[in-house]
């Protein structure tokens, strides 16, 4: 059996679908910044797909962008979550409500 | 061989998230991630793109879940008590649900056959993506620059007040 594109389209949103679901699902606020870590992951998979399917390299280029991307926003969500933990002292999502009362 | 390879690895992959995404600790959840990731690499690897591989392991398994492992020793050891009991009465399950049907529902029709092409010579090597990255996307490649110097001045101003946020 040849693997082609659509395995790993399927892959990469199989992937995508499993950091939704812990990003909604979750609420430890660390874990739903590892779900956004693992929906940019598999947006990198899919970049790299076409590129391979494509024959053109350009792809590449924008998954090397996409890791820097991936960490400054791990750098920067989780400062504001040692900030928010200062002011808090918690992580837990359903306790950072101060903006609806 | 290489059938047995994308399974094995995209099993792993999926199979170390799911497992982060559902454990209960942090802790748990970060070291998941890594093995995630390790075998996201190899994904990359069997797309020809080695230079990719390398630099998945470096930067997603290596420095952004060190970053992690360092918040979750500063904050918080225990697990949350409140969030094992709530998951089951959220809403969270309806969007989730609804693109996994659609997915399902693409999934039969769609054809599952190879590449049309083989990867042409020097596909996916460091020269061809140096190349690509310092001509035709110089702009980018210094935005990305621009990107991380803003992301390092805005964690330094975040985390360093003690008091909490710098206003």
């Amino acid at each position: 059996m040849v693997i082609g594109l659509n395995h790993y389209l399927i892959l990469a949103a199989a992937l995508f679908l499993t950091g939704a679901a812990g990003v909604l699902a979750r609420r430890n606020t660390l874990i739903m910044l590892m779900g956004v870590e693992v929906m940019l992951c598999s947006v990198n998979i899919v970049f790299a797909a076409y590129s391979r399917a494509l024959g053109d390299m350009s792809g590449h280029v924008f998954v090397i962008m996409n890791f820097a991307i991936a960490a400054a926003e791990a750098a920067i969500g989780l400062a504001i979550l040692v900030a928010i933990y200062r002011i808090k002292r918690s992580v837990n999502a359903d306790e950072l409500n101060s903006l609806k009362e | 061989m290489e059938a047995v390879l994308f399974y094995l690895f995209g099993a792993l992959l999926l199979g170390g998230a799911i497992a982060a995404m559902t454990s209960r600790s942090a802790v748990a959840a970060a070291v998941w991630l890594i093995f995630a990731f390790v075998n996201a690499a190899g994904i990359y690897a069997l797309l020809s793109a080695p230079v990719l591989a390398i630099l998945q392991i470096l930067i997603y398994a290596g420095a952004i879940m060190v970053l992690f492992l360092f918040v979750v020793m500063m904050l918080q050891g225990p697990t949350l008590k409140s969030e094992l009991k709530s998951i089951g009465d959220r809403k969270w399950w309806l969007p989730v649900g609804a693109i996994l049907v659609a997915l399902l529902n693409w999934m039969r029709g769609v054809n599952l056959e190879g590449f049309i092409n083989d990867a042409p010579a020097g596909f996916g090597e460091i020269k061809g993506v140096a190349e690509l990255l310092l001509n035709k996307y110089m702009i980018t490649f210094e935005m990305i620059s621009l990107v991380l110097l803003v992301a390092i001045i805005g964690a330094v101003a975040l985390a360093s007040n003690k008091k909490g946020m710098p206003w």
